[in-house]
């Protein structure tokens, strides 16, 4: 009996080691780009903008190693696109039960340069994370899943868009024009 | 499974709070879901032009005013500077009164001649090379001089001997007013002008009497006007010199850290008579030995990392040092110091190809186009170009020498043709392995004499090639020029050139780390002659070692069971045999 349950113990904490190992994995996705992180960001943000229908729009681009620049340090170059859609924030954000989740507002899509001197795109598994939530939250990350996989889809045949800097419709701050931010 | 969904949950609330307030410019903004964009967003590049010297906007004459507290002479009280001169060389001349010889010694440098004579006896420089960028200067000397370091070199007759030629403004100029254009063969602006053509923004006359009254000590902004302009535009030819130089942080270049050690280029480029050391027509690969010593005699160059920091640059951490500095008759100091270049946000220009020139836009009229960035990227004058910021280095061994393409060269048009070719000899005492910026591109050769073509591209004759887009025309106009055949028939070839890598120094925390270097994707991977722990291996070497090492596992593990059953033995009064 002591050896069936010493199996036990032993089996659950193997998985949870695994899956805490994995977890990373499951939550993130990360995809090379063909393109400069400048074009990729760019190209992703004709993307969004591409899916107006649906109440996207562009709620910022950070750059997150202009502070560390600041500070007389250097690291490779990485762009925060920041997009958002009503559509999608609306039900979350007017339920108690799910309002913290607007901690992930707006919906990041990260463009980064490693050290192999390639692009790549990072973004979050929108539809793992969803389920973790009931089936209201996993109906709307599931969409929200679909749509991010529209803005990593290139066309190398069309032009490369200017990078958007300013924000149309954010005015700097959250929703200064509808859907300008969440 | 509700922990795991739980964990699963927090990793990514945790991982976007820290990042939120980690990437948070300012501790408030962290509160505004979407923070004004542009105030974070990496500076971009002003859209490249023509090789244009520095272009201020407001003269910055207070700088200009509080150098002179820094010079034994005031030259604003100079007899000889109280006229209102009318061109560059009533400057000079001006200022030939006291410095009877500084013309002599100019006339003497490459900045003059734009010419460089090698070992072998070869003719390299500006005048004798065709570059991979604009190509060649011969026929185009009118927009190309506005970098030369005179007034008037407009075609082959230009007098070198004269001494009013030489533009002393140009290096000088401590207000930042003083530009020369393309088209005006190396004169300053002499009344209000727009450009480009047709843009709508003018360039002010200098003056020349102010700019003479405040000239100072070259700064970096004297020095960048050319060379971090090169080749058409801000940081298009070098990848380790642009505009962001001329005020950087210290993430950018410790030296030149404006808030810190503020080296002007000549701190290190130390100059003997006008002749400013540190060319890349002769670079010092490899110094060893101390450092320099103030006061003590010593003629290698000052222009070396090591003049400064000697062969043993790592003393701070014990237990670094020794292994640190046993790399320094391998590696130069920039390749672990410059991790990658182009980091100012300006980026660099890698290719440049000819071939898509002349390519006109659906109206059938001349087009441009612009990257991401805002960089060019198309032009049908120039053709297609690809730029890109944090470039890593390609490292190749080198001794100092570059082996140029000059005009006439024979090349063979079935291989990458190398505008130049670093030299250098693998595990060679006399060489180290350095950081280059490759540019790639094509260029238009002749088919029949199998060597680079001299282009007239630049001016508003019939025969320039950014004027009428006709290749035939230019290129037979610029041969002509160049005094050499033509068969008539042309076609591309690829090219590539290599910048040795030198500014752009790191702080010592952002230096390559072991593991960059010392792993399986090694960024020297395939550079040879030098044997690299985590890169380089004998296979049966290796298993025998891993099989060496899983053998003493087995046995530990092994013996320690048997230890453990006996034990357990023993208390149940079994015998035992004693291992």
């Amino acid at each position: 009996m002591l050896k069936v349950i010493g199996g036990f113990i032993a089996g659950i904490v193997s998985v949870l080691v695994l899956a805490g190992t994995m977890m990373g994995s499951f939550m993130f996705r990360e995809i090379e780009s063909p393109f400069t992180v400048e074009e990729t960001a760019a190209r992703i943000q004709a993307n969004i903008q591409a899916k107006k229908d649906k109440g996207w729009s562009l709620s910022g681009l950070r750059d997150p190693v202009k502070p560390l620049q600041a500070a007389g340090e250097n690291a490779l170059p990485v762009l925060l696109i920041e997009a958002c859609s009503t559509r999608y924030s609306g039900p979350m954000l007017k339920d108690d039960k799910t309002r913290i989740l607007s901690i992930l507002m707006p919906c990041t899509i990260t463009v980064y340069k490693k050290n192999d001197g390639k692009t790549y795109v990072g973004l979050m598994n929108a539809g793992l994370l969803g389920r973790m939530f009931g089936s209201k939250v996993g109906e709307i990350m599931a969409e929200v899943a679909a749509d991010q996989a529209s803005f990593i889809a290139f066309d190398p045949s069309k032009p490369a868009p200017p990078l958007i800097k300013g924000m149309p419709g954010a005015g700097g701050g959250a929703g200064k024009e509808a859907g300008g931010g969440c | 499974m509700q922990w795991l969904y739980a964990r699963g949950l927090l990793l990514p609330l945790m991982l976007a709070w820290v990042t939120s307030v980690a990437f948070a410019d300012d501790p408030k903004t962290t509160a505004v879901p979407a923070p004004a964009p542009t105030a974070v967003v990496a500076a971009q590049p002003a859209p490249p032009t023509p090789a244009t010297p520095a272009p201020p906007a407001t003269p910055p004459l207070t700088a200009a005013m509080a150098n002179k507290d820094h010079t034994t002479a005031d030259h604003s009280r100079f007899e000889a500077l109280q006229k209102d001169f009318k061109s560059g060389p009533e400057v000079t001349e001006a200022c030939l009164t006291c410095h009877t010889e500084a013309a002599k010694h100019v006339m003497k440098t490459k900045h003059w001649t734009w010419e460089y004579i090698d070992k072998s006896g070869k003719k390299l420089g500006k005048k004798n090379v065709i570059n991979n960028f604009c190509t060649s200067a011969i026929s185009n000397e009118k927009d190309c001089m506005a970098c030369h370091a005179g007034y008037g070199w407009q075609d082959k007759h230009f007098d070198f001997k004269n001494e009013k030629n030489v533009d002393c403004l140009v290096c000088h100029d401590s207000t930042a007013t003083y530009r020369k254009l393309p088209g005006d063969a190396g004169h300053p602006v002499y009344e209000r002008k727009e450009f480009p053509k047709d843009s709508g923004k003018f360039v002010e006359a200098a003056d020349l009497k102010m700019i003479a009254q405040l000239v100072a000590k070259p700064n970096r902004a004297n020095c960048g006007s050319c060379h971090f302009y090169g080749a058409g535009g801000d940081g298009t030819k070098h990848g380790d010199l642009d505009s962001s130089l001329k005020k950087p942080g210290k993430y950018l270049d410790v030296h030149m850290d404006a808030q810190g050690l503020n080296f002007s280029c000549t701190t290190c480029h130390q100059t003997d008579e006008h002749k400013v050391s540190g060319s890349r027509y002769e670079v010092t690969a490899v110094m060893t030995g101390n450092a320099h010593t103030r006061g003590a005699k010593d003629d290698k160059n000052p222009a070396s990392c090591q003049s400064c920091h000697g062969d043993k640059p790592h003393q701070q951490n014990p237990l670094l040092m020794g292994q640190l500095n046993a790399h320094t008759d391998k590696l130069a100091c920039q390749t672990c110091h410059i991790p990658e270049y182009a980091r100012g946000g300006v980026g660099t220009e890698k290719s440049w190809d000819w071939s898509t020139a002349t390519k006109m836009g659906p109206e059938g009229k001349p087009i441009a186009t612009k990257d991401s960035a805002g960089r060019r990227a198309f032009d049908s004058k120039k053709g297609t170009f690809v730029w890109d910021s944090y470039l890593i280095p390609e490292y190749k061994w080198f001794n100092g020498d570059m082996n140029y393409s000059a005009r006439g060269d024979k090349i063979d048009p079935s291989k990458t043709v190398n505008i130049n070719q670093p030299e250098g000899t693998a595990g060679a005492a006399d060489s180290r392995i350095w950081p280059f910026k490759v540019h790639r591109g094509k260029q238009a050769y002749d088919k029949e004499f199998s060597y680079l073509l001299n282009v007239h591209t630049a001016g508003e004759d019939e025969t320039a090639l950014w004027h009428n887009f006709d290749w035939q025309k230019a290129i037979t106009a610029g041969m002509a020029s160049a005094e050499m055949p033509y068969s008539g028939k042309f076609d591309f070839v690829s090219t590539e050139m290599s910048w040795p890598i030198a500014h752009m120094v790191a702080p010592k925390g952002d230096a390559l780390a072991c593991a960059q270097c010392h792993q399986a994707e090694s960024r020297l991977k395939g550079i040879g002659g030098v044997y690299m722990p985590g890169v380089d291996g004998n296979k049966y070497l290796d298993m025998f070692g891993w099989a060496a090492a899983i053998l003493a596992l087995l046995g530990v593990i092994i013996h320690g069971a048997l230890r453990t059953i006996c034990v357990s033995r023993k208390k149940r009064g079994l015998a035992c045999q004693r291992w």
